[in-house]
Protein backbone atom coordinates (compact mmCIF):
# COMPACT_ATOMS: atom_id res chain seq x y z
CA UNK A 1 0.00 0.00 0.00
CA UNK A 2 1.35 3.37 -1.11
CA UNK A 3 1.86 6.20 1.89
CA UNK A 4 1.44 9.49 2.19
CA UNK A 5 4.70 11.37 1.47
CA UNK A 6 3.53 14.85 1.29
CA UNK A 7 0.96 16.75 3.58
CA UNK A 8 3.90 18.97 4.70
CA UNK A 9 2.85 21.50 1.79
CA UNK A 10 -0.22 22.46 3.79
CA UNK A 11 -0.90 22.31 7.53
CA UNK A 12 -4.26 21.67 7.33
CA UNK A 13 -5.04 18.47 5.13
CA UNK A 14 -8.70 17.69 7.26
CA UNK A 15 -9.76 20.99 5.84
CA UNK A 16 -12.33 20.77 3.19
CA UNK A 17 -11.57 22.75 -0.85
CA UNK A 18 -14.42 25.55 0.13
CA UNK A 19 -17.49 26.58 -1.87
CA UNK A 20 -15.64 27.23 -5.34
CA UNK A 21 -14.88 23.76 -6.23
CA UNK A 22 -17.93 22.24 -4.40
CA UNK A 23 -20.25 24.44 -6.70
CA UNK A 24 -18.08 23.76 -9.96
CA UNK A 25 -18.78 20.04 -9.44
CA UNK A 26 -22.40 20.54 -10.64
CA UNK A 27 -21.30 21.43 -14.14
CA UNK A 28 -19.19 17.67 -14.88
CA UNK A 29 -15.88 17.99 -16.69
CA UNK A 30 -15.32 21.70 -14.91
CA UNK A 31 -13.17 20.76 -12.28
CA UNK A 32 -11.04 18.40 -14.48
CA UNK A 33 -11.03 21.57 -17.13
CA UNK A 34 -10.05 24.05 -14.08
CA UNK A 35 -7.18 21.50 -13.39
CA UNK A 36 -5.95 21.85 -16.94
CA UNK A 37 -7.61 18.60 -17.82
CA UNK A 38 -8.99 18.86 -20.76
CA UNK A 39 -9.24 16.05 -22.56
CA UNK A 40 -10.62 14.22 -19.25
CA UNK A 41 -13.47 17.11 -19.01
CA UNK A 42 -14.60 16.65 -22.83
CA UNK A 43 -14.71 12.96 -21.63
CA UNK A 44 -16.62 13.78 -18.68
CA UNK A 45 -19.17 16.41 -19.88
CA UNK A 46 -20.17 14.48 -22.79
CA UNK A 47 -20.57 11.20 -20.67
CA UNK A 48 -22.75 12.97 -18.45
CA UNK A 49 -24.30 14.91 -21.11
CA UNK A 50 -25.40 11.61 -23.53
CA UNK A 51 -26.19 9.23 -20.16
CA UNK A 52 -28.91 12.06 -19.57
CA UNK A 53 -30.31 12.48 -22.96
CA UNK A 54 -30.46 9.01 -23.51
CA UNK A 55 -32.97 8.55 -20.80
CA UNK A 56 -34.60 11.99 -21.50
CA UNK A 57 -35.81 11.11 -24.73
CA UNK A 58 -37.58 8.39 -22.75
CA UNK A 59 -39.11 10.22 -19.65
CA UNK A 60 -39.04 13.85 -21.24
CA UNK A 61 -41.53 16.03 -18.67
CA UNK A 62 -42.16 12.66 -16.23
CA UNK A 63 -39.34 14.05 -14.65
CA UNK A 64 -41.14 17.11 -13.34
CA UNK A 65 -43.51 14.41 -11.96
CA UNK A 66 -40.73 12.86 -10.15
CA UNK A 67 -39.21 15.78 -8.28
CA UNK A 68 -39.08 15.86 -4.92
CA UNK A 69 -41.64 18.61 -5.37
CA UNK A 70 -43.49 18.46 -8.16
CA UNK A 71 -43.98 22.53 -9.56
CA UNK A 72 -47.36 22.17 -10.34
CA UNK A 73 -50.46 24.86 -10.41
CA UNK A 74 -50.99 23.66 -6.41
CA UNK A 75 -47.46 25.09 -5.79
CA UNK A 76 -45.50 28.38 -5.06
CA UNK A 77 -45.33 30.70 -8.41
CA UNK A 78 -41.78 30.83 -7.75
CA UNK A 79 -41.19 26.90 -7.87
CA UNK A 80 -42.84 27.14 -11.22
CA UNK A 81 -40.34 29.76 -12.65
CA UNK A 82 -37.42 27.76 -11.57
CA UNK A 83 -38.53 24.36 -12.50
CA UNK A 84 -38.30 25.97 -16.08
CA UNK A 85 -34.72 26.28 -15.89
CA UNK A 86 -34.18 22.79 -14.37
CA UNK A 87 -34.57 23.71 -10.65
CA UNK A 88 -37.26 21.12 -9.16
CA UNK A 89 -35.80 19.14 -6.95
CA UNK A 90 -35.02 16.40 -9.20
CA UNK A 91 -33.00 14.14 -8.16
CA UNK A 92 -30.34 12.84 -8.62
CA UNK A 93 -30.47 14.78 -11.50
CA UNK A 94 -29.75 17.98 -10.54
CA UNK A 95 -26.44 16.94 -9.50
CA UNK A 96 -25.71 17.17 -13.56
CA UNK A 97 -26.87 20.87 -13.80
CA UNK A 98 -26.20 21.74 -17.64
CA UNK A 99 -28.06 18.80 -19.00
CA UNK A 100 -31.28 18.56 -16.18
CA UNK A 101 -31.52 22.35 -17.43
CA UNK A 102 -31.47 22.28 -21.18
CA UNK A 103 -33.93 19.04 -20.93
CA UNK A 104 -36.53 21.21 -18.36
CA UNK A 105 -36.31 24.37 -20.87
CA UNK A 106 -37.00 21.73 -24.12
CA UNK A 107 -40.20 20.45 -22.03
CA UNK A 108 -41.44 22.13 -19.56
CA UNK A 109 -45.25 23.14 -20.33
CA UNK A 110 -46.85 24.78 -17.31
CA UNK A 111 -50.29 24.50 -18.81
CA UNK A 112 -53.21 22.29 -17.58
CA UNK A 113 -52.37 19.81 -20.76
CA UNK A 114 -49.14 19.98 -19.79
CA UNK A 115 -49.56 19.13 -16.53
CA UNK A 116 -51.28 15.65 -17.19
CA UNK A 117 -48.53 14.80 -19.67
CA UNK A 118 -45.90 15.01 -16.29
CA UNK A 119 -48.58 12.15 -15.35
CA UNK A 120 -48.85 9.98 -18.11
CA UNK A 121 -47.04 6.83 -17.71
CA UNK A 122 -44.65 5.98 -20.87
CA UNK A 123 -43.29 2.63 -22.30
CA UNK A 124 -39.24 1.92 -20.71
CA UNK A 125 -39.67 4.65 -18.54
CA UNK A 126 -38.39 2.89 -15.57
CA UNK A 127 -35.43 2.04 -17.42
CA UNK A 128 -35.33 5.63 -18.96
CA UNK A 129 -35.66 7.45 -15.57
CA UNK A 130 -33.10 4.98 -14.55
CA UNK A 131 -30.74 6.58 -17.02
CA UNK A 132 -31.04 10.28 -16.46
CA UNK A 133 -30.44 9.25 -12.83
CA UNK A 134 -27.30 7.41 -12.99
CA UNK A 135 -26.08 10.32 -15.01
CA UNK A 136 -26.28 12.88 -12.11
CA UNK A 137 -24.69 10.24 -10.48
CA UNK A 138 -22.02 9.85 -12.78
CA UNK A 139 -21.42 13.72 -12.77
CA UNK A 140 -21.23 12.98 -8.66
CA UNK A 141 -18.39 10.52 -9.50
CA UNK A 142 -16.98 13.03 -12.28
CA UNK A 143 -17.05 15.92 -9.31
CA UNK A 144 -15.31 13.71 -6.75
CA UNK A 145 -12.61 12.59 -9.28
CA UNK A 146 -11.89 16.65 -9.44
CA UNK A 147 -12.17 16.91 -5.78
CA UNK A 148 -9.36 14.37 -5.31
CA UNK A 149 -6.92 15.99 -7.89
CA UNK A 150 -7.22 19.18 -6.32
CA UNK A 151 -6.90 17.67 -2.88
CA UNK A 152 -3.79 16.09 -4.30
CA UNK A 153 -2.41 18.97 -5.85
CA UNK A 154 -3.32 21.00 -2.43
CA UNK A 155 -1.72 18.67 0.22
CA UNK A 156 0.37 16.01 -1.57
CA UNK A 157 3.81 18.10 -1.91
CA UNK A 158 5.60 18.20 -4.68
CA UNK A 159 5.65 14.83 -5.52
CA UNK A 160 2.53 13.02 -4.02
CA UNK A 161 2.09 9.37 -3.52
CA UNK A 162 0.12 7.40 -6.61
CA UNK A 163 -3.29 6.19 -4.28
CA UNK A 164 -3.63 2.63 -4.42
CA UNK A 165 -7.00 3.38 -6.38
CA UNK A 166 -8.78 6.25 -7.55
CA UNK A 167 -11.07 7.11 -4.65
CA UNK A 168 -14.06 8.50 -7.16
CA UNK A 169 -13.63 5.01 -9.43
CA UNK A 170 -13.93 3.21 -5.85
CA UNK A 171 -16.83 4.87 -4.82
CA UNK A 172 -18.43 4.42 -8.58
CA UNK A 173 -17.69 0.66 -8.62
CA UNK A 174 -19.33 0.82 -5.01
CA UNK A 175 -22.54 2.58 -6.72
CA UNK A 176 -23.16 0.23 -9.22
CA UNK A 177 -21.68 -3.12 -7.03
CA UNK A 178 -21.65 -2.27 -3.23
CA UNK A 179 -17.99 -4.07 -1.84
CA UNK A 180 -16.31 -3.61 -5.49
CA UNK A 181 -14.81 -0.62 -4.36
CA UNK A 182 -13.25 -2.00 -1.66
CA UNK A 183 -12.16 -4.91 -3.26
CA UNK A 184 -10.23 -2.60 -5.72
CA UNK A 185 -8.86 -0.52 -2.82
CA UNK A 186 -7.40 -3.19 -1.55
CA UNK A 187 -10.30 -4.95 0.97
CA UNK A 188 -11.90 -7.46 -0.87
CA UNK A 189 -12.66 -9.57 2.43
CA UNK A 190 -14.64 -6.41 3.72
CA UNK A 191 -15.96 -5.83 0.72
CA UNK A 192 -17.46 -8.99 -0.09
CA UNK A 193 -18.98 -8.31 3.71
CA UNK A 194 -20.15 -4.95 2.84
CA UNK A 195 -21.53 -6.03 -0.36
CA UNK A 196 -23.24 -8.94 0.80
CA UNK A 197 -25.09 -6.70 3.20
CA UNK A 198 -26.56 -4.14 1.21
CA UNK A 199 -27.76 -6.79 -1.37
CA UNK A 200 -29.37 -9.56 0.87
CA UNK A 201 -31.46 -5.81 2.09
CA UNK A 202 -32.50 -4.78 -1.11
CA UNK A 203 -33.27 -8.30 -2.47
CA UNK A 204 -35.30 -9.09 0.79
CA UNK A 205 -37.08 -5.70 0.12
CA UNK A 206 -37.57 -6.34 -3.52
CA UNK A 207 -39.29 -10.30 -2.02
CA UNK A 208 -41.17 -8.66 0.41
CA UNK A 209 -42.80 -6.34 -1.96
CA UNK A 210 -43.18 -9.03 -4.81
CA UNK A 211 -40.73 -6.38 -6.87
CA UNK A 212 -42.70 -4.03 -6.68
CA UNK A 213 -40.55 -1.97 -3.75
CA UNK A 214 -38.21 -0.09 -6.85
CA UNK A 215 -40.74 2.03 -8.94
CA UNK A 216 -39.45 5.84 -9.80
CA UNK A 217 -43.48 5.97 -11.60
CA UNK A 218 -44.98 5.15 -8.31
CA UNK A 219 -42.63 6.20 -5.02
CA UNK A 220 -40.58 8.67 -6.81
CA UNK A 221 -39.41 10.07 -3.38
CA UNK A 222 -38.43 6.69 -2.26
CA UNK A 223 -36.06 5.92 -4.95
CA UNK A 224 -34.21 8.53 -4.84
CA UNK A 225 -32.49 6.63 -1.72
CA UNK A 226 -33.02 3.53 -3.38
CA UNK A 227 -30.95 4.61 -6.33
CA UNK A 228 -28.23 5.02 -4.50
CA UNK A 229 -27.13 1.30 -5.22
CA UNK A 230 -27.34 1.68 -8.71
CA UNK A 231 -27.05 -1.94 -9.76
CA UNK A 232 -30.24 -2.33 -7.72
CA UNK A 233 -32.25 0.11 -9.09
CA UNK A 234 -30.84 -0.86 -12.66
CA UNK A 235 -31.43 -4.48 -11.90
CA UNK A 236 -35.36 -2.75 -10.76
CA UNK A 237 -35.41 -0.57 -13.90
CA UNK A 238 -35.07 -3.92 -16.22
CA UNK A 239 -36.52 -6.68 -14.42
CA UNK A 240 -39.14 -5.60 -11.53
CA UNK A 241 -40.17 -2.11 -12.35
CA UNK A 242 -41.91 -3.05 -15.51
CA UNK A 243 -44.25 -5.51 -13.70
CA UNK A 244 -47.90 -5.29 -13.68
CA UNK A 245 -48.98 -4.86 -10.46
CA UNK A 246 -52.54 -5.93 -10.37
CA UNK A 247 -53.01 -5.15 -5.98
CA UNK A 248 -50.83 -3.60 -3.84
CA UNK A 249 -48.59 -6.54 -1.96
CA UNK A 250 -49.58 -6.99 1.69
CA UNK A 251 -46.10 -6.11 2.73
CA UNK A 252 -45.18 -3.35 0.03
CA UNK A 253 -44.56 -0.80 2.77
CA UNK A 254 -42.22 -3.08 4.64
CA UNK A 255 -40.08 -4.12 1.07
CA UNK A 256 -40.07 -0.14 -0.25
CA UNK A 257 -38.56 0.94 3.29
CA UNK A 258 -35.80 -1.85 3.26
CA UNK A 259 -34.75 -0.75 -0.22
CA UNK A 260 -34.63 2.60 0.95
CA UNK A 261 -32.49 1.43 3.56
CA UNK A 262 -30.15 -0.98 1.68
CA UNK A 263 -29.85 2.87 -0.75
CA UNK A 264 -28.55 4.30 2.27
CA UNK A 265 -26.61 2.10 3.63
CA UNK A 266 -24.65 1.60 -0.16
CA UNK A 267 -24.00 5.38 0.39
CA UNK A 268 -22.04 4.87 3.68
CA UNK A 269 -20.42 2.05 1.38
CA UNK A 270 -19.30 4.46 -1.06
CA UNK A 271 -17.93 6.88 0.99
CA UNK A 272 -16.20 4.39 3.15
CA UNK A 273 -14.49 3.10 -0.13
CA UNK A 274 -13.79 6.81 -1.31
CA UNK A 275 -12.39 6.95 2.15
CA UNK A 276 -10.09 3.66 1.81
CA UNK A 277 -8.44 4.60 -1.26
CA UNK A 278 -8.09 8.01 0.18
CA UNK A 279 -6.50 6.56 3.41
CA UNK A 280 -3.63 5.49 0.73
CA UNK A 281 -2.03 8.79 0.33
CA UNK A 282 -3.29 10.37 3.35
CA UNK A 283 -3.46 8.40 6.26
CA UNK A 284 -5.72 8.63 9.32
CA UNK A 285 -3.60 10.14 11.96
CA UNK A 286 -2.19 12.70 9.81
CA UNK A 287 -5.44 14.06 8.90
CA UNK A 288 -6.56 13.67 12.65
CA UNK A 289 -3.49 15.69 14.06
CA UNK A 290 -3.36 18.03 11.16
CA UNK A 291 -7.32 18.72 12.40
CA UNK A 292 -6.31 19.36 16.17
CA UNK B 1 -47.08 -10.25 7.25
CA UNK B 2 -47.90 -11.03 11.50
CA UNK B 3 -46.12 -8.87 13.81
CA UNK B 4 -43.67 -11.91 14.68
CA UNK B 5 -42.37 -12.13 11.15
CA UNK B 6 -41.65 -8.49 10.98
CA UNK B 7 -39.75 -8.84 14.55
CA UNK B 8 -38.04 -12.34 13.55
CA UNK B 9 -36.82 -10.45 10.24
CA UNK B 10 -35.96 -6.96 12.26
CA UNK B 11 -32.88 -8.80 14.31
CA UNK B 12 -31.06 -9.70 10.90
CA UNK B 13 -32.11 -6.40 8.97
CA UNK B 14 -30.17 -4.72 12.27
CA UNK B 15 -27.37 -7.02 11.85
CA UNK B 16 -26.91 -6.35 8.17
CA UNK B 17 -26.91 -2.62 9.01
CA UNK B 18 -24.63 -2.90 11.99
CA UNK B 19 -21.96 -4.35 9.82
CA UNK B 20 -22.23 -1.34 7.37
CA UNK B 21 -22.03 0.97 10.15
CA UNK B 22 -18.95 -0.47 11.57
CA UNK B 23 -17.28 -1.27 8.55
CA UNK B 24 -15.77 1.80 8.23
CA UNK B 25 -13.83 1.54 11.48
CA UNK B 26 -12.22 -1.70 10.72
CA UNK B 27 -10.16 -2.92 7.63
CA UNK B 28 -11.05 -6.42 7.78
CA UNK B 29 -14.18 -8.75 7.33
CA UNK B 30 -13.81 -10.76 11.08
CA UNK B 31 -13.20 -7.69 12.44
CA UNK B 32 -16.09 -5.72 11.07
CA UNK B 33 -18.41 -8.91 11.91
CA UNK B 34 -17.63 -8.96 15.45
CA UNK B 35 -17.97 -4.98 16.05
CA UNK B 36 -21.22 -5.92 14.06
CA UNK B 37 -22.32 -8.36 16.28
CA UNK B 38 -21.90 -6.30 19.68
CA UNK B 39 -23.18 -3.41 17.99
CA UNK B 40 -26.39 -5.25 17.24
CA UNK B 41 -26.92 -6.38 20.59
CA UNK B 42 -26.69 -3.00 22.22
CA UNK B 43 -29.29 -1.44 19.47
CA UNK B 44 -31.73 -4.42 20.48
CA UNK B 45 -31.35 -3.52 23.85
CA UNK B 46 -32.07 0.20 23.07
CA UNK B 47 -34.80 -1.36 20.78
CA UNK B 48 -36.83 -3.00 23.92
CA UNK B 49 -36.11 -0.01 26.00
CA UNK B 50 -37.80 2.33 23.48
CA UNK B 51 -40.51 -0.25 22.74
CA UNK B 52 -41.21 -0.64 26.70
CA UNK B 53 -40.57 3.26 27.11
CA UNK B 54 -44.15 3.54 24.50
CA UNK B 55 -45.65 1.03 26.46
CA UNK B 56 -45.19 2.65 29.11
CA UNK B 57 -46.56 6.48 27.87
CA UNK B 58 -49.65 4.99 26.02
CA UNK B 59 -50.24 3.26 29.86
CA UNK B 60 -49.85 6.75 31.28
CA UNK B 61 -52.25 8.75 28.69
CA UNK B 62 -53.90 6.19 26.73
CA UNK B 63 -54.73 3.69 29.71
CA UNK B 64 -55.21 0.22 29.04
Amino acid sequence: MATGSGSSSNTHPGLGLGWGPFLLGFVPGLLQYQLGQKRRAAVAFASCFVLFFAGWIIVRERLFYWALMTPDGTGSSFLRVVARFGFPLTLPELLNLPANALGAILCFDGSASGERLWRMPRPFEHLGGFLTGASGMLAAFWSAAGHWELRLRRDGGEAPAAPIANPALCAGLSWLVPGLGHARAGQKGKGLLLGAAVAIVFAMGLLFAHGHAVDRANASVWWMGQNLFGGGSLFAALVTGPMRMESAPPNLDVGVVWCTVAGLMNLVVMVDAFTVAERSVFPLKQRQEAVA
Amino acid sequence: MSLLLRIAVYIPVLFLIAVVVTGQHHTTARDTARAAAVRTVRWLIWSVVLVVSMFVLELLFIGW
